[in-house]
């Protein structure tokens, strides 16, 4: 029964185990350091400047935080954030409506790219395409397709950040319909439902609190998207950052990205939290906790 | 009733599941199949309703050929076999009415489904069968809120649903507690006794099957190498079936005090060895 080992018997010898090679390791570190030293070598950048980047950026900062600071009451200040505050509202649109594209579309291509769902040909084929979507960034979606269709404007950035939102979308979706619980599965086969029955009442049930938090997760992500999308032209809080960029108006930058950080802040916190309560269950409460020590009624 | 003709399972890996089974369970009995896991006594129950295909011989149930029933023909056949499960395969997140409703799919159309709205009537038969195992209160709460025994319960309801012929039940109570284990047998004698419904349970505890079994099948390495009444099943019975001397582990106890425990033939140290 016991598993204690009797001590060794005094002046027996032993050979310890040869240690393993640290071969691999060593050149894995070296190639590393070498790319990282080809790197620094062949970007052409100016180095130096580095060292006058902090001097620099404070002043930046400076005068950015002057903007902020200024009596948001008063003329012109009062101007400079409401105007923001709506370009980033109108960010929000085009984050939402791209989301929703996104959310849409992937939800079936999901389904396809599952395997315990679609044929194996089926799956490779879709697979290979939310692949393919996820390789190009939305900045080339707009730039390339959807700038020279849909114009200059909010449509265009939707668009882009929609499909991008596939890409992803559906491969999240995808592999939460992989890792369900085929019990359900199979006692809805078992009670005689069909292919479309099953997956609508073992296979959704179980996989729509994950996917509905992607899809939240992806909207704080598009929100950031969009602001970029909107430096291009397509419409929003980046259309007016790349204005005053140009004009070099420091103290309306400063009540912009103030805008833009404040806002972004409070949608994540409200989305994590509606996040957290989708995939955790809402927390305990007065009510559940008196539910839970009454005891049962015994069964009849 | 369920009529099997030299029927033989074969495992696409070359693993035999069942090896020249002839059987006949006539309509309305109560039956128990014990023996040993990898037997062959879930593959028995599950060849029934086709979630297991049959590879040689033929096996009728309820008038109707399973072995090479496909699509709309095996999706029939299995509206009448209701199926119960070990880990009760509810979707926890629903509800306990709509996972009673997954028993009525099999009636109901692909839009009024898709779209989740049941008929009336199939509505009532979810209720009435919460009701015939006394957890209607339930019906709206998350399958989740409940415990081990009235998620069995909700599995009943939801085969009870079904209107079937037919109820298998593999491995009931293996997830539960002793007197919850015997709380879900007495449901599922009751629904036998009251609606006629043959029943195949599979059990692995010997005291069970003895208590609730009209007839027990012994299987092993996927033969049939007993077939009789609880009473002629005594322990050295039970002791041919599983090729070896019984142990605690094939009882699962009393639910109350009165039941008397199960005679040992063998030695029980000798089973701890």
């Amino acid at each position: 029964m016991s598993t204690i080992t009797p001590p060794r018997a005094p002046g027996r010898s032993f050979t310890p185990p040869p240690a393993p090679s640290k071969l691999r390791e060593t050149i894995g570190m070296l190639a590393v350091t070498l790319v990282f030293a080809l790197a620094v070598v062949l970007a052409d950048a100016n180095w130096p400047r580095l060292l006058e980047a902090p001097a620099v950026l404070g002043e930046f900062v400076v005068l950015m935080t002057q903007g902020v600071l200024q009596n948001p009451l008063e003329a012109p200040t009062n101007e400079y954030w409401t105007r923001s505050l709506e370009l980033m509202i109108e960010s929000l649109h085009i984050a939402w409506i791209g989301t929703l594209i996104g959310a849409i579309l992937s939800f079936p291509l999901g389904f396809l790219a599952a395997r315990n769902v679609a044929p194996p040909g089926v799956v490779v084929v879709v697979r290979q395409i939310l692949n393919a979507i996820r390789a190009i960034p939305e900045i080339i979606f707009a730039i390339a397709i959807m700038l020279p269709i849909f114009g200059l404007g909010p449509l265009a950035g939707a668009l882009a950040i929609g499909v991008n939102s596939v890409g992803t979308l559906g491969k999240l979706t995808s592999e939460a319909i992989e890792s369900i619980d085929t019990g359900p599965v199979e006692s809805a086969r078992a009670s005689g439902a069909s292919r479309w029955q099953v997956i609508r009442y073992a296979m959704v049930p179980q996989v729509m609190p994950e996917v509905v938090a992607y899809w939240l997760y992806r909207f704080e992500i598009n929100i950031r998207a969009s602001a970029i999308l909107g430096v291009l032209g397509a419409g929003g809080i980046g259309s007016i950052l790349s204005a005053l960029f140009n004009i070099r108006a420091w103290d309306r930058i400063g009540v912009t990205l103030a805008v833009i950080i404040i806002v972004t802040l409070i949608i994540d916190a409200i989305s994590g939290s509606i996040r957290h309560r989708i995939i955790h269950g809402a927390a305990p409460r007065g009510v559940r906790r008196r539910r839970a020590l009454t005891p049962e009624p015994p069964p009849v | 009733m369920i009529e099997f003709r030299s029927v033989t399972v074969t495992y696409p890996d070359g693993t035999v599941g069942l090896d020249d089974i002839t059987l006949d369970i006539p309509a309305g009995q109560f039956v128990v199949v014990v023996g040993l896991s990898g037997a062959g006594k879930s593959t028995l129950i599950r060849s029934v309703n086709g979630l297991v295909p049959v590879t040689n011989g033929e096996l009728v149930v309820d008038g109707s050929a399973v072995h090479g029933a496909k699509g709309r023909a095996l999706r029939r056949l299995r509206a009448r076999v209701g199926m119960i499960f070990q880990s009760f395969n509810l979707v926890k997140r629903s509800s306990v009415l709509t996972n009673v409703l997954v028993g009525r799919l099999h009636a109901t159309g692909f839009l009024r489904s898709m779209l989740g709205w049941f008929r009336a009537s199939d509505k009532q038969l979810a209720f009435e069968a919460l009701d015939r195992v006394g957890i209607l209160e339930k019906a709206y709460n998350r399958a989740s809120a409940l415990s081990g025994g009235q998620q069995q319960r909700v599995a009943i309801a939801r085969v009870l649903a079904q209107q079937p012929s037919v109820i298998l039940a593999d491995e009931p109570v293996a997830s539960l507690d002793p007197p919850t284990a015997h709380m879900v047998m007495r449901d599922l004698q009751r629904i036998n006794r009251e609606l006629g419904i043959t029943t195949i349970v599979n059990l692995h505890f010997l005291d069970l099957a003895r208590e609730f079994g009209d007839r027990i099948i012994g299987m092993r390495d996927g033969k049939v190498v007993f077939d009789g009444s609880g009473v002629q099943a005594d322990d050295a019975v039970f002791e041919r079936i599983y090729g070896r001397s019984l142990t605690n582990e094939d009882v699962l106890g009393a639910d109350d005090v009165e039941a008397a425990p199960v005679s040992l033939t063998s030695d029980p140290d000798a089973a701890a060895r």
